[in-house]
């Protein structure tokens, strides 16, 4: 009674949502290089490429969709179908926050560097590494490294804090005596959104370590801290 | 669930000759619940729906170890009569073996053979039990024509009215929507559901979704063993041992 078709679907499917995080996580990588690099046409690129990844989460949800209807998995395999779709409707929003990073690195590039920003370089390691570890734990069905993803959640937190912080110094200094379209604030304000998209990066790999977790131990540790949830914020 | 339990079964074995085919049994099973037993073919599942009800006492050279409590006493205690056990332990079979009589007949025959002879008692036992089985509406205009023209879900739903009539404690149930039509077997299903108010129901099936969807309780058999058993709703979403994970994800080697 081995169910070698189902199981054989059930792989699939986890390779359809692996590639997609492996697309996502390189759209992530690059809107970061871009950004730091100021690079307009890597940016763009990421931009054109994000219909690939949409594409891809509708595929998963008619692929779960199928399984749930026609095989009726029980078990870990009613929870891996689970996880994985709500797993990709995570990584389709990291992709978005890939997306609006390069939209503001577009706009970036018009205008000189704004200079030295606190712990921004820290931010982005921190929010790559989140989701790093995040895809390494979806790969390896880890629930230890899946949990060990939101540990890094407060780092993240604090370093936005920090960028905040130094981008307001930013701001400050942006007499209108000076410039008169107060460029630097303009600059300052895109920048804080890269640093909402990179937190917002590391909460959505929290979420992905979480649905790992819940896969692999069919426990669900989601609100055990509860945090208020940011508005999504685009401009 | 801190009633005590309707049946409490203690370290039972059961033998076929030299054969254990239930090893070290215990288990609770609760009033106003549905238990399913699930298990692969010849896990001892059904074999130990029969001992619920000493069905098994007519097989040669079988034997029982241990103790069947039904509220709290032993069914197989020598001064246990097994015809008014079976009265309280009723019970329907994989195919509906409706007898080749009435209707009412069929519905009537437990009463009859119990001493029931008031033809407005029986007219009035008849129709509650078919009304507790969903039948009635479906046959009340021909209660006196032949059982056997009945269709094989109605003659299923007849079989339940049939062990009803008498007014069990528990109902036995081995497989017994396996032969009929996904409607039909809706219909079985629906009543379960609604029997378990009155009734202490344990139902075998090799269909693991109708145990999902029917039952509180879900007692996993292999090899003669109780595995694991559980809240149906943990035991499918997230069961204890690995041995219940892979043989209800279908990953049995």
């Amino acid at each position: 009674m081995e169910r070698l078709h189902f199981h054989e679907e059930l792989e699939q499917l986890k390779l359809t949502v692996l590639n997609m995080a492996a697309l996502t996580q390189q759209a992530f990588e690059n809107a970061i290089r871009a950004y730091a690099h100021r690079d307009v046409d890597l940016a763009q690129k990421i931009i054109d490429g994000d219909k690939k990844i949409n594409q891809i989460e509708l595929e998963v949800d008619k692929q779960s969709l199928r399984l749930l209807a026609l095989e009726q998995p029980m078990a870990r395999d009613l929870r891996m179908i689970m996880g994985n779709m709500k797993i990709s409707n995570e990584l389709e929003r990291i992709a978005d926050q890939a997306v609006n990073i390069s939209e503001r690195t577009i706009f970036l590039c018009q205008y000189p560097p704004l200079g030295e920003i606190g712990a921004m370089d820290r931010l982005i390691d921190i929010s790559r590494q989140m989701l790093k570890k995040a895809v390494s734990s979806m790969r390896d069905m880890d629930a230890r490294t899946a949990k060990d993803v939101r540990n890094m959640d407060d780092q993240a937190d604090e370093a936005t804090l920090q960028v905040l912080k130094s981008l307001i110094e930013h701001m400050v200094a942006d007499a209108p005596a000076i410039d008169s379209r107060r460029l630097k604030t303009r600059r300052s304000i895109q920048t804080i959104i890269i640093s909402r998209c990179l937190e917002r990066v590391g909460d959505l790999s929290t979420n992905i370590g979480e649905h790992v977790a819940f896969i692999v131990e069919g426990i669900n540790i989601k609100h055990q801290k509860l945090r208020e949830e940011d508005p999504e914020s685009s401009q | 669930m801190t009633d005590p339990a309707k049946f409490t079964i203690k370290s039972l074995n059961f033998y076929y000759g030299d054969y254990n085919a239930l090893a070290d049994i215990n288990l609770d099973l609760h009033q106003q619940q549905v238990s399913a037993l699930i298990g692969p073919s010849g896990c001892g599942k059904s074999t130990f729906l029969r001992c619920l009800n000493r069905m098994n006492d007519l097989i040669p050279a079988s034997r029982v170890e241990g103790e069947i409590l039904l509220d709290r006493e032993n069914i197989y205690a020598p001064s246990v009569d097994v015809v008014s056990l079976r009265r309280r332990v009723g019970m329907v079979f994989q195919k509906p073996n409706p007898f080749p009589k009435t209707i009412f007949d069929n519905v009537a025959y437990g009463l009859r053979v119990n001493g029931v002879k008031n033809k407005g008692v029986l007219r009035e036992k008849v129709e509650w039990s078919l009304k507790q089985a969903a039948l009635w509406d479906e046959i009340k205009d021909r209660l006196h024509q032949s059982a056997l023209g009945l269709s094989g879900g109605q003659q299923q739903r007849l079989c339940i009215a049939r062990a009803l009539a008498v007014e069990p404690e528990v109902l036995l149930m081995d497989e017994p929507a396996s032969a009929l039509d996904p409607i039909a077997t809706q219909k079985i299903e629906d009543l379960i559901h609604d029997l378990k108010k009155s009734f202490t129901i344990i139902i075998v099936t090799h269909n693991m979704q109708q145990a999902a969807r029917v039952s509180d309780i879900t007692a996993f058999f292999y090899m003669g063993r109780l595995i694991e058993v559980g809240a149906t709703e943990t035991l499918f979403t997230r069961p204890e041992l690995k041995q219940t994970e892979d043989y209800i994800t279908g990953r049995f080697g």
